[in-house]
This record gives structure tokens, sequence and C-alpha cells, in this order.
């Protein structure tokens, strides 16, 4: 009681001082509040984007690993890159269950595709020399550019990802189609191909080999490919040719010919991204040659929050470098503050008060100011947090479509981003894309409170160092010498 | 050392007790003792002087004595303790009372203010402190109307009463007074004096003053020479 008597009386003797205190810690508090209800909302919407992703990770190449000691001007590097892409040791469906059984893989699918010529169809005639579906193309060992179709088989109704997110719809579709669509041979082909060889539902297509052995599959649907907003009618389908079946089926065409060779890509939904690496690591215990490695989803799941990741980023540095400045502004301020009060401090101990209450009398008056200074900088901070928020929300996706559109000019493209054709809208590095939130609803709530209050406090026990150390060092006798 | 004893208490009733203190400031070379080998009793009762030229170590002593350095060597007992296992500031703030020559009041404070201070951190537990404060300074000679003055706006002589005043806030057995009338005018330093031999003779307080001044010796019961014990 009696360190808080002698404070509040310091507090009101040195009424100036402590405004001067109270308006710094006000401005520490009221952009606290602000970064923090902005930092935890956009933390909060992130994590609500990326949860509505499933988490995914797929195979793909190290190519790293691939080009190391690859020298293009030397034949013999030209040789042993090809030698050793070609010794990549493959990787089967049962290896993918094998993978699968892990304790970081929730579940799991996969396509498998093969490049078969047309035995009683003709391919569509398309301009293109390349008439591969998205997602394919890439892989190890296919030969899709040199066959007519592509015959994509689904491990499950989650593999077919074209048909989920909108690519494809099914313009007509048998009765059993979905009853009898992953066991055995049926396929669902483009419109455009149906209406080039008049093919209908029901009826039989036959597909062959290199080597002449005919596969018979009979047309249970018919699906369209739906075209992007602002493609020229002059452009072609992508997936005329496209063949969709299921996985066993095209297992089966490959497994019974060593010479075809087809594409698997498993997709395995995992707990966290936090377990990429360690699931690469048992995937590689588990036989997977190191030539491949494991690829996430996670930036595409964050690529429409980019902006409000970008606040976070900035909310973050201006909440770090207020704390500094204001950190360092208390505690020159504070050591000012005991210089003056050394003989105040000198006749304290003097009469008899400990060094610890006298410390805690000191750290006491900076706490009474910087509750009052808290209080009101978190109701200025709650008020005007969500407006400025959604101001530099705005700002930020303001200039990211100033840079689609200059990126845009470059290409000769005054409406923005050209469209690469089968490949799609070009994104990549520093390549903006259409943002999923256009305001952030910036929240002071009981968790930006708790953080405001542990930063206040955390600010009042730096500042007050100076004191602390100040008391435990000075004599009160030499003190009151040096006064006399 | 030398002491000119001018009364003599019988049983003697030795409150504190100097035994071969010797101090050494921290940065002092190896011999060089700002005090060396002083023992000295004081009693209950007694007023006692201890003069000395500048430099004699007459402050070091008080210094001692209240606490607020501690001894190299040598011991301080009060009332049969060592002050080395005594906590120093509930010793200051509840067994001793300290004056000095330049008062060591709070400035933005009232009399009464600095009064009541000193039995806060005492810790006294009484309901009108305000109350007491005036009475203390009625006491020592202070009519109410200076309970809510300022210290700035009393003279000296009154601010050196507030000084004493405050020592006794909490009835401390001994009172130690640094050159205390070293800057008021015979007049006051007569008064001030007064005051110190009712709280030893009628108060049974032993009040020890650090002094140059021939009138405070000539009023002490004892008087403690340190020059003389330097010299010799």
């Amino acid at each position: 009681m009696f360190i808080f008597k002698n404070a509040w009386i310091s507090i009101k003797r040195n009424k100036g001082r402590n405004i001067l205190i109270g308006i710094i810690i006000l401005i520490i508090a009221c952009a606290c509040t602000i970064t923090l209800a902005i930092k935890n909302t956009a933390v909060d919407l992130i994590q609500s984007y990326k949860s509505a992703y499933d988490k995914e990770v797929t195979i793909g190449f190290n190519r790293e690993n691939m080009m190391k000691d690859f020298d293009p001007s030397q034949e013999e590097g030209r040789t042993n890159a090809r030698e050793r892409f070609d010794n990549i040791a493959s990787y089967t469906i049962s290896d993918v269950e094998k993978f699968a059984d892990s304790k970081y893989i929730d579940s799991y699918y996969y396509t498998y595709g093969v490049g078969l010529n047309g035995n009683n169809i003709e391919k569509a005639e398309i301009e293109s020399n390349n008439d591969m579906p998205n997602g394919f193309g890439h892989g190890k060992g296919n030969n899709f550019s040199t066959t007519d179709f592509t015959l994509t088989g689904y491990s499950s109704l989650d593999a077919m990802s074209e048909f989920i997110n909108g690519t494809y719809t099914m313009n007509e579709i048998t009765d059993n189609a979905w009853d009898v669509a992953f066991d055995g041979n049926y396929v669902f082909i483009n419109q455009e191909l149906a209406d080039y060889n008049e093919l209908h539902l029901n009826d039989k297509i036959q597909l062959k080999d290199d080597d002449g052995n005919t596969y018979e599959f009979e047309i249970i649907g018919i699906f369209k490919e739906n075209e992007e907003e602002g493609q020229t009618m002059s452009m072609f389908s992508n997936s005329a040719n496209a063949l969709v079946t299921n996985a066993n089926a095209v297992n089966s065409i490959v497994s019974g010919n060593e010479n075809l060779k087809g594409d698997l890509y498993p997709t395995f939904i995992i707990d966290s991204y936090d377990h990429v690496e360690k699931l690469q690591d048992e995937f590689y215990e588990k036989g997977l040659d190191e030539n491949f490695v494991l690829q996430s989803n996670e930036e595409l799941a964050l690529s429409g929050v980019s902006s409000i990741q970008n606040i976070n980023s900035f909310a973050t540095t201006f909440l770090i470098l207020t704390l500094i400045i204001g950190g360092v502004v208390l505690f020159v301020i504070n050591m000012i503050n005991i210089r003056e009060r050394k003989y105040e401090i000198g006749v304290l101990r003097t009469i008899g008060i400990s060094k610890l209450k006298l410390t805690m009398q000191f750290v006491s008056e900076l706490a009474m100011v910087a509750v009052v200074a808290l209080i009101l900088g978190a109701g200025i901070g709650a008020v005007s947090s969500k407006g400025i928020s959604n101001s530099l929300l705005a700002n930020e996706i303001n200039s990211s479509n100033e840079r689609v559109e200059e990126i845009g000019k470059n290409f000769g493209n005054d409406g923005g981003m050209p469209n690469r054709g089968d490949r799609g809208e070009m994104r990549g590095k520093g390549m903006p894309v259409v943002q999923a939130y256009d305001s952030i609803d910036a929240v002071v709530d009981i968790k930006v409170l708790v953080e405001l209050l542990g930063i206040g406090l955390s600010l009042v026990l730096v500042s007050s160092i100076a004191s602390m150390v100040s008391i435990q060092r000075f004599s009160p006798l030499t003190i009151l010498k040096e006064r006399s | 050392m030398m002491a000119n004893k001018k009364k003599e208490n019988s049983p003697k009733n030795i409150l504190l007790s100097i035994q071969n203190a010797s101090y050494r400031y921290s940065d002092a070379v190896a011999d060089d003792y700002a005090l060396k080998d002083i023992s000295f009793d004081f009693e209950s009762g007694k007023i006692y002087a201890i003069r000395g030229r500048s430099g004699s170590g007459k402050t070091t002593l008080l210094s001692l004595i209240s606490g607020l350095e501690k001894c190299s060597e040598g011991e301080i007992i009060f009332d049969g303790k060592s002050l080395k296992d005594m906590n120093l500031d509930k010793y200051r703030n509840s067994d001793i009372g300290i004056v000095f020559q330049s008062y060591n009041l709070l400035p933005f404070m009232t009399a009464a203010e600095n009064i009541i201070l000193s039995m806060d951190a005492n810790g006294l537990k009484i309901k009108n402190k305000k109350e007491k404060a005036i009475e203390l300074m009625e006491k020592v000679g202070l009519k109410d109307g200076f309970a809510d003055r300022k210290v700035l706006r009393l003279s000296g002589g009154e601010q050196q009463r507030v000084a004493i005043a405050r020592s006794l806030s909490y009835n401390p057995k001994m009172i130690i007074a640094d050159e205390p009338t070293g800057n008021l005018d015979k007049q006051t330093e007569s008064e001030i004096l007064d005051i110190f031999q009712k709280l030893a003779h009628e108060e049974n307080k032993c009040v020890i003053i650090v002094t140059h001044s021939q009138n405070v010796c000539d009023s002490a019961d004892v008087v403690f020479d340190l020059k003389k014990v330097k010299e010799k």
C-alpha cells in the first residue's frame, strides 16, 4: 500500500513527465492494438483459407539432383545425364500403396496415363502438335506426344480433379456410369471427339499400342471442356483427344506390355505441411528413388491470400519496430527520471525504505501510467483497426493489380496477364493472383487484449531496468553528500 | 581513543557498542583507513558528541552507526545484536532516527507529509497519522500551522525541527545527528539542543551528534574526540 501511495504521489507531482510517458505508451498501445488485430485476423484468414484446401503432396523430379555434374557442352555430360534419367527407378501402384501407409497420410489417389493410337476412331483435327491434357506430358517415359490419344485412368472420384474443379463437365452419361466407371474398360470421351467420329453413349471404341495390341472400351459418358472467359473462339479444346477411364484399366494395359510405359501420378492428402520433409524421408526409406522429391500445394493454397500475407508481414515488422523504438524512448525517459530523482532516492533509502520497495515504487509509477495509456490505446486501436486494415489491404490489392497490368503490357496485352493456352493463366514467381479476400475484419478480441497487456508489462519492465539498476547501485550517503 | 566523560550512569545501560571497528573505502590503498580500531559504548539516556577535524572520519563513523556503511573490520552491536546480522533497512526505519545537517526532507512534500512518509516506511499502524505528525511537530516547537506547508517555505531551523520530528515518528531508541546545528544561528542552535537534551534525559533516548560546534560539545554528556584519537 505504501508503495502504491508513494507512486501515486510521485505521478501527481511529475505530471508533465508522466503525461509524456502516457502519450508515448498510448501511441505504442494504439499501434500494437491495430497491428495485433490485423496480424491475428490475417493469421486466422490464412489458416481458414489453407484449411479449405486439401493438403496435398505429389511426387516430382528432383531436377537439382538430376542436373548435378551435368555439362551440356560436353557429350559425355549429356550422355551421363541421359543415362541417369533412364536409370531412375520408377514406382508402381503397389509402391504407391506402400508409401501411403504412413501416419502422416490421411488418404490418397492417383491417375495413371498412357498414350495409345486409335483403331476404329480418328483423333480430332486440332491445330496444335501438343494435344495433351492439363497435368500431363511432364512425366518420365511417357510416349503421349507420338500417340493419337491419351488414356487417363483415375483411381477414384477424388482423383478426377478436372471434373471437381469444373474444367470438364459431363454432357451425357449412361444410367449406370458411376457404378462401373472404376472397374472395367469404360471411357468418358470429349464431345468434340464424339462429334468428330460420330460416337454416342454405349458405342465401343478400339485403341491400339505400337505393338498392334488392341483394347476395346465402351463409352459411358461424354464431357465437354469449359473454356475460360476471354478465350477466343479460334482456340481449340485442350482435351479433345483425352480419354478418361479408371486406373485399373490403364494398369492392365501397361502391365501386359513391357514396351508400354505409363505415367503414374499419385496424390497424397497429408495431415500437415510441416510433415512433408519427414514424409519424404519415409518414402526414401520405403524405396522411392532419390531423384524424386515430394512437392506440396502449400504455395498454391496460399496464393489467394498473398495480399493478406503481405499485410501480416507488414504488421509484424511494424509491431517489432514500434516496440523497439517505444522501448528505447521509454528507457531513456526513465533514465533521465532516475537521475533527476536521485536525491529523493537517497532520502528514502536513508529513512529505511528498502531497495526492493523503492524499485517496486518506480515500476508501479510506470505501470499505473501504462495501464491507463494501454486502456485508452486499446480503445482507439479497436475503433480504428478495421478501417486501417482494410485501407492497407486495398492498397496492397491495388498494387498487385498494377503489377499484373504492367507485366501484361510487357507482353503487349493491355488487359492483363496473357493466357498461355494449355498451361492456363501465367502464374509464377512474383506473379500476383486473384485475391480470395478483398476485406479484412480486424477485430480486437480478448486474445489481442491479452497480448497487448503482455507487451505493456514487458515494456514497463524493460524500460524500468534503468531505475532498477540505478537503485541497486546508488549509495544514499554519497547522494546526500553530493546534494549537500 | 579518548572520551571526556561528564556524567556517569550507573548501572551501565549500553545500547550501542562499537568494537574494534575499522573502515576503509573500497578504492583506498591497503593501509589507508578512514577509521581504524575504534571501540566505544553508547548508553541510553545520554547525549554523545563526536567531534574532530574535517577528514577525521566523523561522518564515516556516523554512517557505520546508522548502517549506511558496513565495517571493514570489527563490529557494531546494537541492543545486543550485531548490525551484520540485522536488516539494516528495518534498523534505520525502526531502531534509529537520523538527522542531517542539510535536513534531507523531500521538498515537494509538506512538513506533515515528510513525517508521515517516515511512519509509512516503518509500517506504523495508527489511525490518524497526520494528527501524530502534528503532535510530533509541536513537541519540537512547531505550531499546527506548519503541518501543511511545503518544506521549502520553512526556515532552516524549522526544517531541522521537522527533520527531528520525522526521526521521532516511530519512537526510535537512538537519534543520530550529523551537524544538526551547522546551518543554524546561535539562538536556534540552542533551541535544537534543548530538544535533544529532553529526548535524552526525559525520554531515555541515546543521542549521538557529530559536530564541530563547541556549544554542542558543551551540552553533551560525553564527547568523543576523533581528532585526539588520530593524533594519538
